[in-house]
């Protein structure tokens, strides 16, 4: 297959927006209320979509590999806010998130950089930036979400193993492999079924772009892989952090109740 | 003879959320010897029990243990010293032997079938599952697994309050044994028959305040 994108022109999109409208007709006839939702999300899609293209061409031009790193930073900063979000019960979440979404990030980024796998331009680090920064994101949400949940529901069991003078970290320990578990079965179930019920996003966008599917999996491959150990290391940061974080100096455990 | 103190409390107060749940509580629980605190619902009792393990910090006023404050002591150390057995028993393992040995793994079989006869399990086979224990059961196993970290002061939250009268009646005749022992026990209870029977010294709580001590044949709320 030669390279030949087959990329909508401006009046393609413009034609599309034909199935915004398809949308709001069915939304209309069911009665859902949702006219209004329905046309706001595509209007922020498409105001938000034209401003990171145009942002990204100035990257890709002008910023280099540092720039490149300082989107994927900032990219970092807002999934910690995300992921943070999910919790506000939990004491210092913040700087957890941050910590946990960064740490996938820069692990699995620096390994590929420094073993040559994928190319040190913004046009590469910025895109699979942005999947690992995804991923990340989703692990540490996920594994911070169970965890207050832990602290709350089974707070006479963790009391009961602090009260036999054990540490947090001992008490907490069978519930920590629980919630790291619980966060890393979305990524484990879409290795596992990856190409059979879906084709991926990266791979999808290769073949899009021409290049033939035997090559666009080589991408994927290295995505997924790539995904598994983003997620199994913010997991597992997160988690360690949201134990310190759940104990004051004195072992106690903090009261967390989750948001109604 | 005059009992050693364990326990001194020197105008103790706990504010949390704006509510005093303690205030200005000065007195003292003697060593070896059985302490009930008693007083209605909402009137400090567990939160008091749970200043003795460290679960609470007090806002105002010192507890001391042994004359050394109790916050100069290693926490994890303090709290295998002054263990707490709560009102609903959780259990932490799936199998008997697992629980005792939940803080000890080192315990020999021959050590763990010593504390189930000490709580009166004494043909409990070690792979039983504990999910299939009674209420009372199951309270007994925790108070074995207390005692396996070898406490000198056992804290009980009313320890019979969620079972029913047979299982209580179990437990009860477990925590009379153990009284006679070498143990300080310090008890939370609101059956007053049981504080009469067992107890040493009483102290009466009442909004948050030590409204009343002494014998239990001579305070005024068990009369």
């Amino acid at each position: 297959m030669n390279p030949s994108p087959q990329i909508p022109d401006w009046l393609g999109v413009a034609a599309s927006v034909l199935l915004v409208g398809i949308a709001v007709v069915a939304s209309s006839w069911a009665r859902l209320g949702l006219t209004r939702d329905l046309v706001w999300a595509a209007l922020r899609a498409f105001v938000q979509l034209l401003a990171v293209g145009a942002l990204l061409t100035i990257l890709f031009d002008r910023a280099g590999l540092l720039g490149a790193l300082a989107w994927v930073t900032g990219m970092v900063v807002i999934a910690g806010f995300v992921a943070a979000g999910r919790s506000p019960e939990l004491p210092r979440r913040r700087p957890t998130a941050w910590v946990g979404v960064g740490a996938g990030v820069a692990t699995t980024l620096g390994v590929l950089l420094v073993l040559g796998v994928i190319e040190p331009t913004p046009s590469v680090v910025v895109p699979v930036g942005g999947m690992v920064v995804s991923g990340s994101m989703t692990a540490t949400n996920l594994t911070m979400r169970r965890l207050a949940d832990i602290a709350h529901q089974q707070r006479p069991d963790i009391e009961a193993r602090l009260a036999l003078g054990m540490t947090g970290g001992e008490a907490m320990t069978p519930h920590l492999r629980q919630g790291v578990k619980t966060a890393l079965l979305p990524a484990i179930d879409s290795t596992k079924v990856v190409g059979l019920i879906a084709l991926p996003g990266a791979m999808t966008g290769l073949i899009l772009a021409g290049v033939e599917p035997i090559v666009a999996i080589r991408y994927q491959i290295v995505v997924m892989y790539m995904l598994l150990a983003a997620a199994a290391v913010s997991a597992i940061v997160a988690a360690h952090l949201t134990r310190r974080a759940l104990f004051d100096d004195a072992d106690r455990l903090y009261r967390v109740t989750p948001p109604a | 003879m005059a009992l050693a103190e364990a326990f001194s409390f020197d105008d103790v107060a706990l504010v949390k959320d704006g509510h005093r749940i303690l205030d200005g509580v000065s007195d003292h629980i003697h060593k070896g010897a059985t302490t009930a605190i008693i007083g209605t619902s909402g009137s400090g009792k567990s939160t008091f029990l749970r200043l003795l393990n460290r679960f609470e910090e007090p806002t105002e006023g010192k507890i001391r243990l042994d004359g050394r404050p109790l916050d100069s002591y290693d926490v994890h150390a303090l709290r295998r010293r002054v263990s707490l057995v709560a009102q609903r028993p959780t259990m932490l393992t799936p199998s008997v032997g697992q629980e005792v040995r939940v803080a000890c793994p080192t315990l020999s079989d021959a050590e763990v079938l010593q504390l189930l006869k000490r709580v009166a399990l004494p043909d409990m086979a070690l792979d039983r599952a504990t999910s299939t224990l009674s209420g009372g059961e199951q309270q007994r196993l925790a108070l074995a697994r207390s005692l396996a970290v070898g406490p000198e002061v056992l804290l009980l939250d009313e320890p019979t309050s969620a079972l029913d009268e047979h299982s209580a009646a179990a437990v009860d005749a477990v925590i009379r044994s153990l009284v006679t022992e070498d143990l300080t026990v310090v008890l939370v209870s609101h059956d007053l028959d049981r504080v009469v029977e067992l107890a040493d010294k009483v102290l009466v709580l009442e909004n948050g305040r030590l409204v009343e001590r002494g014998g239990p044949r001579d305070v005024r709320y068990l009369r």
